[in-house]
């Protein structure tokens, strides 16, 4: 497959901070990559060093296989970006401020006509094109900055965060329009620090934390990583310390919880685990309410690896 | 075409204070025109000049007082009224200190000097031009002469040759006054209306966040400013022309000389020079309400300070000392020489030169700070 970039060794220092920590990655063509990590774990800094908008003190950056420059114009038409701060003009409408954008990319009248038209629908504005951002709510202003950014027909997408503080109908709008694109045969970065999100969306996910990359891999392969074969939480309102204990010692049990309310068994291996826990409760005549099953979560990684949760 | 279209747009949606400004030059002049209409011509052709007189009282300064006096009403102070209340309630238009030695200089060929107060109205742009034509006249017989009684013959047959006839008619000093504090009051609407809104406009297009979106377009960041700056250059050229089509059409063709000629020249500059004011301020300031209070404060503080409402005579010296930071000090100082100018060419217009130079010197000034500032922003950290 073709390398769409290439990032070696980048390492960005703010004044006193290092923000970027010796990273390397390749993103390929066509593949929805996730940056995953908590608030300052350096994905907008890496994403705008990427696009050279930070100048940064080490490492090289190769888009669609040329080293990367405030002056590459050419690559830069083929280049969309969504940043983490809405950038639009208060004083354009919706249609407006995407034929701006557009427009810095795409000279000719009638096909920005009709690109314009195509990201409004694909963000589901149209019912909104004469609006102006201050009449817009959070997630539908959320949605022009998409549009604003990918107007122009990018082969690779970068998004940073754009389902910040977004309401659910806009996320999943946002989400199924991120598919859409890459149906369309382009190439996205996208950046978050909601694990849902990646699962559902990211062919590959890249998870930073405080500078470096600590993982990359599909999702099933980072779930590897976390050590946890399965975690089964049992709603149960008393359980006595001497349940608890004969509990850690059945078989495959890793390791046990309970917070008075929740039982949490985790098991690193093993099949019918859940079975056997429901056979066991019952056999000791222990009253439960609900008992549910689930595979380990990237938060389960990301506690692995970092020893803290990932959600803020 | 689009950064022009989107310019235009954004414009379109700050156009209130456009037209509000453009509606008070308006009403300003339209007041402006017709009290000034009233005023009776036979007091307004002599003005009301005080002298006070440290030289000797006689030779050629004897004869400067007695030229003055044949076409003023020279005026006496009563006993415990002070010059300057005298001027504030316009009992005197114009004083004249002749300092110890302006005889001597004369004589010796040297640049004499005066000192003068005035209200800044027309009697006083009359007392004013009296003056300069002395002093021109005896400018052009120094070193022509052998002794004093010579001098003060050439003199006197030069004027009265002329001693009948009006040395500007009532109308063109009238018109000139009246000129003077229509483009005086443009330094306020060039200030709070032109500056204003381009520079609320250009914090929209500087916004950090869409610079960076900017940056990232095929089209070069600096071609993306090019068209900034030829857009805002023609809004500016346009709200010029607006005010000059308004000057014509309250003040008439009086704008047709070379005074009105001038007049226009200076207020040119002064787009040019408001042009680059407002795109510092729209390049450094991104919150709108900052740039509300900013271009409040430069508007009304300098055209108070450099004399666009209230003639810099009456301010105390450190003001009008102050007030020589501001462009406008320059633009309005150069409205007030043309307003006195008894003949237009090319030496009388020498200081209004010097002006434009210094107003020239204020654009390179600012078109520096303007690149030094957008080069630090380029980058975003
Ligand atoms: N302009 C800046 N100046 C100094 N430090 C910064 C700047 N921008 C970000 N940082 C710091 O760099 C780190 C990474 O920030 P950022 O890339 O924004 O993280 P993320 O996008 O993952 O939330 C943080 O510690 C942040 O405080
Ligand atoms: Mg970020």
């Amino acid at each position: 497959m073709k390398k769409v970039i290439e990032v070696s060794n980048l390492t960005k220092e703010y004044k006193s901070v290092r923000a970027v920590n010796d990273i390397s990655f390749d993103v390929y063509e066509g593949e929805i990559v996730g940056l995953l990590g908590p608030n300052g774990s350096g994905k907008s800094t890496t994403i705008n060093s990427i696009l050279s908008l930070l100048s940064f003190s080490k490492g090289s950056i190769k888009i669609f296989g040329e080293e990367m420059s405030p002056n590459l114009y050419e690559v830069k038409r083929n280049i969309g970006v969504v940043f983490q701060d809405v950038a639009v003009f208060d004083e354009l409408s919706v249609l407006e401020n995407i034929d701006y954008f557009c427009g810095l990319y795409i000279k000719d009248k009638s096909v920005r006509k009709e690109y314009v038209e195509d990201a409004i629908n694909l963000v589901g504005l149209l019912d909104f094109k004469k609006f102006y951002p201050k009449q817009l709510s959070g997630g539908l202003l959320r949605r022009l900055n998409i549009a604003c950014g990918i107007a122009h027909k990018p082969k690779l997408i970068f998004l940073d965060e754009p389902t910040v503080a977004v309401d659910p109908q806009s996320r999943n709008n946002i989400l199924d329009g991120i598919l859409k694109l890459r149906s369309e045969g382009a190439t996205i970065i996208y950046t978050t620090h909601y694990m849902e999100e990646v699962e559902i969306l990211c062919d590959r996910i890249i998870i930073m934390d405080k500078g470096s990359i600590i993982a990359s891999g599909t999702s099933d392969e980072l779930k590897e990583l976390a050590n946890i074969e399965e975690k089964v939480s049992v709603h149960i309102s008393e359980l006595s310390d001497e349940v608890i204990e004969k509990i850690k010692s059945l078989k495959n049990v890793e390791e046990v919880n309970y917070n008075g309310d929740v039982l949490v068994v985790i098991y690193k291996k093993g099949e019918d685990n859940l079975v056997k826990l429901m056979d066991f409760l019952s056999k000791n005549k222990i009253r439960y309410d609900k008992i549910f099953s689930e595979r380990p979560t990237l938060n389960d990684v990301f506690l692995e690896l970092t020893g803290k949760e990932l959600r803020d | 075409m689009i950064v022009f279209k989107s310019f235009l747009r954004v414009l379109n949606k700050n156009k209130a204070p456009v037209i509000l400004f453009t509606v008070m030059l308006v009403i300003f002049g339209v007041i402006n025109f017709t009290s000034n209409d009233s005023t009776d011509v036979f007091t307004s052709s002599r003005p009301d000049v005080l002298i006070v007189n440290k030289d000797v009282n006689e030779g050629i300064t004897k004869t400067f007082i007695d030229y003055i006096s044949k076409r003023a009403e020279i005026i006496k102070l009563s006993d415990n009224e002070s010059i300057d209340d005298a001027l504030f309630y316009r009992n005197v238009n114009y004083v004249i200190y002749i300092p110890l030695g302006f005889r001597d200089d004369i004589i010796n060929g040297n640049k004499p000097s005066l000192e003068v107060k005035s209200t800044g109205d027309y009697q006083a742009s009359l007392a004013q031009m009296m003056v300069n034509k002395f002093l021109r006249v005896v400018n052009v017989y120094s070193g022509d002469f052998n002794d004093e009684w010579q001098l003060i013959n050439y003199v006197n047959s030069t004027f009265s040759n002329e001693t009948n006839v009006e040395i500007t008619s009532k109308l063109d000093v009238d018109s000139l006054s009246r000129m003077a504090t229509y483009f005086n009051f443009m330094n306020y609407t060039m200030l709070a209306g032109l500056v204003f809104v381009i520079s609320i406009v250009m914090t929209s297009f500087k916004n950090v966040n869409i610079s960076k979106r900017t940056t990232m377009g095929s089209m070069s960041y600096r071609r993306v400013n090019m068209y900034l700056l030829l857009s805002n250059l023609v809004f500016a050229l346009v709200f010029w022309l607006v005010c000059m089509i308004l000057s014509f059409v309250l003040l008439g063709d009086i704008l047709f000389s070379l005074h009105g000629v001038m007049y226009i020249v200076n207020s040119f500059i002064f787009t040019i020079v408001s042009l680059t004011i407002a795109l510092l301020i729209g390049n450094l300031i991104s919150n709108k309400n900052a740039v509300n209070g900013i271009v409040n404060l430069i508007a009304l503080g300098s055209s108070f300070l450099c004399g666009a409402f209230v003639p810099v005579e009456f301010m105390p010296k450190s003001v009008v000392n102050l007030s020589r930071v501001f462009p406008s000090y320059y633009y309005i100082n150069s409205n007030e020489l043309i307003k006195s100018m008894e003949v237009v060419n090319f030496e009388s217009l020498l200081p209004v030169f010097k002006n434009i130079i210094f107003m020239l010197a204020f654009v390179v000034l600012f078109v520096i700070l303007i690149n030094v500032v957008s080069w630090k922003k380029r980058r975003f950290a």
